[in-house]
């Protein structure tokens, strides 16, 4: 038998939040190497999307790109891309657009002035990675680029040759390899406690819930998950679940079924992707599992 | 269908499970030093100890207010020239302690930040009738979920501001007693 015994597990802070790193194969120094090489990946995605490092990508077409074309990263593009495609899909639920009204509501710092009204049709992608603005929107990549990071640093693990693994990235993760793994659920009310377990392999699963995200404004409770046709935040549900083979699709399919519910499968199927919804016990309300039946509810009941 | 999630139940029989707090031991201090400085043959242990005016200085330089008497601090030298410090340091997360290592250039700049041991308190159990109702004779087996204990969490994240505040803390620390 191969001694692929050995285990490397690293965390470090990056994107905001705790990125841990667990690495399986036979030769624990070209583990840690590996591991280096993943988090140069997710530092990197950090360095170009972050909303708040003013030179990201994110910052300089946010300052610029209403007045001129802005050449951004390849990887920014490609995120930039998939945003649009499921802000298409979605109609305007899915918009990275509202980081104006995330930061009217302080989730986001206020950086900006003289923000307009738009909406992610004022985004245009051009060729050789240009992004030109219609109006003087400005973008986020929060509610996906996480999504990206896990996936790039995935893709950095396997090229160094490492056999089985885990990134997670704040509870945005994906288990690669052919090592399934174990991943329990905050609890939505008590997120200090547990609320349940999935058995994940070669799968990514990412989490949004209201827990941490709300805040109170004037007499209302808002939260940063926001419908972007209508910029209202979703506060009837708790959390969701989205279990799909990329993490950056799980991590934006959240945001639409936080809004969606039971109505987003049409979305969920194109992308093989699975949901779970929780209630404010900690019950599972809805469950969808697009690979065993694309044509609704499938859930336990 | 392997590549399915599969929603298991983590208490099948029982409705109260005491279940571990979350804590993941990272790295040693000495494995986290040679991943930091993988060419240095020497860590000299360099601890400080603040005076009143060096707490009074690194709380005006890096806000944060500073409730360590000391710190824990290595040169790092290979052939007996300085390659930078290391430092060791402990904020509060959510509820528990986190220590963290900092790895810092000879001139002050990050180099390299590694969570050393993290902990999370958990409410302890897990207590709801209706995972039950659900899941029961649906997912796999259960003991399953009770004898792997918690690997891995999804959930909403958690901030690590501050560990970002107490790195800021720390080059503040450097500016007062390291340079």
């Amino acid at each position: 038998m191969g001694s692929v015994s050995n285990r490397v597990r690293r965390a470090r802070p990056s994107l905001g939040t705790f990125v841990e790193i667990t690495a399986r194969g036979d030769d624990e120094a070209k583990l840690h190497g590996a591991v280096d090489r993943a988090f140069d990946a997710i530092a990197r995605v950090d360095r170009l999307m972050s909303f708040h490092h003013p030179a990201s990508d994110i910052s300089r077409i946010n300052r610029e790109a209403f007045q001129r074309k802005v050449t951004v990263d390849l990887w920014t593009w490609r995120v930039l891309r998939a945003a649009q495609k499921l802000s298409h899909e979605s109609d305007g639920l899915f918009d990275i657009t509202v980081a104006r009204k995330l930061m009217q509501w302080n989730y986001l710092p206020r950086r900006y002035w003289n923000v307009s009204e738009g909406n992610w049709r004022d985004i245009v992608l051009e060729k050789n990675c240009t992004v030109r603005f219609r109006q003087r929107v400005i973008v986020d990549l929060g509610g996906i680029a996480k999504g990206f990071a896990v996936d790039r640093a995935v893709e950095a693990l396997k090229r160094a040759g490492v056999s089985s693994g885990v990134v997670n990235a704040g509870g945005d993760l994906r288990v690669f390899g052919l090592k399934s793994e174990l991943v329990h659920l905050r609890h939505p009310a008590e997120p200090m406690r547990p609320a349940g377990a999935i058995k994940l392999r070669e799968r990514a699963l990412a989490t949004s819930g209201i827990y941490f995200a709300q805040k109170r404004r004037g007499r209302a409770v808002v939260s940063s998950l926001l419908d972007g046709r209508t910029c209202r935040s979703s506060r009837k549900v708790i959390s969701v679940s989205v279990a799909a083979s990329a993490c950056m699709i799980a991590d934006a399919l959240t945001k639409i079924v936080f809004v969606l519910l039971e109505k987003s499968v049409p979305l969920l199927a194109p992308y093989h992707a699975d949901a779970l919804l929780l209630e404010r016990d900690g019950a599972p309300s809805w469950m969808f599992r697009s690979s065993c039946d694309t044509t609704g509810r499938t859930g336990f009941d | 269908m392997d590549h399915l999630p599969r929603w298991i139940l983590p208490a099948a029989i029982s409705v109260t499970v005491p279940l571990p707090c979350y804590a993941v031991q990272y790295l040693t201090v000495p494995a986290a030093q040679k991943l930091c400085f993988p060419d240095c043959d020497h860590f000299t242990a360099a601890h400080v100890k603040f005076t009143p005016a060096q707490i009074r200085a690194i709380e005006a330089a890096s806000g944060q207010k500073e409730l360590l008497r000391g710190q824990e601090v290595w040169r790092a030298t290979q052939n007996g020239k300085l390659q930078g410090f290391f430092i060791v340091d402990y904020v509060i997360g959510k509820h528990l302690v986190i220590d963290y290592a900092v790895a810092l250039s000879p001139e002050g700049k990050v180099k390299q930040i590694e969570i050393l041991n993290y902990r999370e308190s958990y409410g302890g159990e897990i207590r709801n009738p209706d995972w039950r109702k659900q899941f029961v004779g649906k997912g796999p087996r259960s003991q399953f979920a009770l004898n792997e204990g918690i690997n891995n969490i999804s959930g909403a994240t958690l901030s690590c501001r501050h560990v970002t505040d107490g790195v800021r803390r720390l080059l503040a620390t450097y500016g007062v007693c390291l340079k």
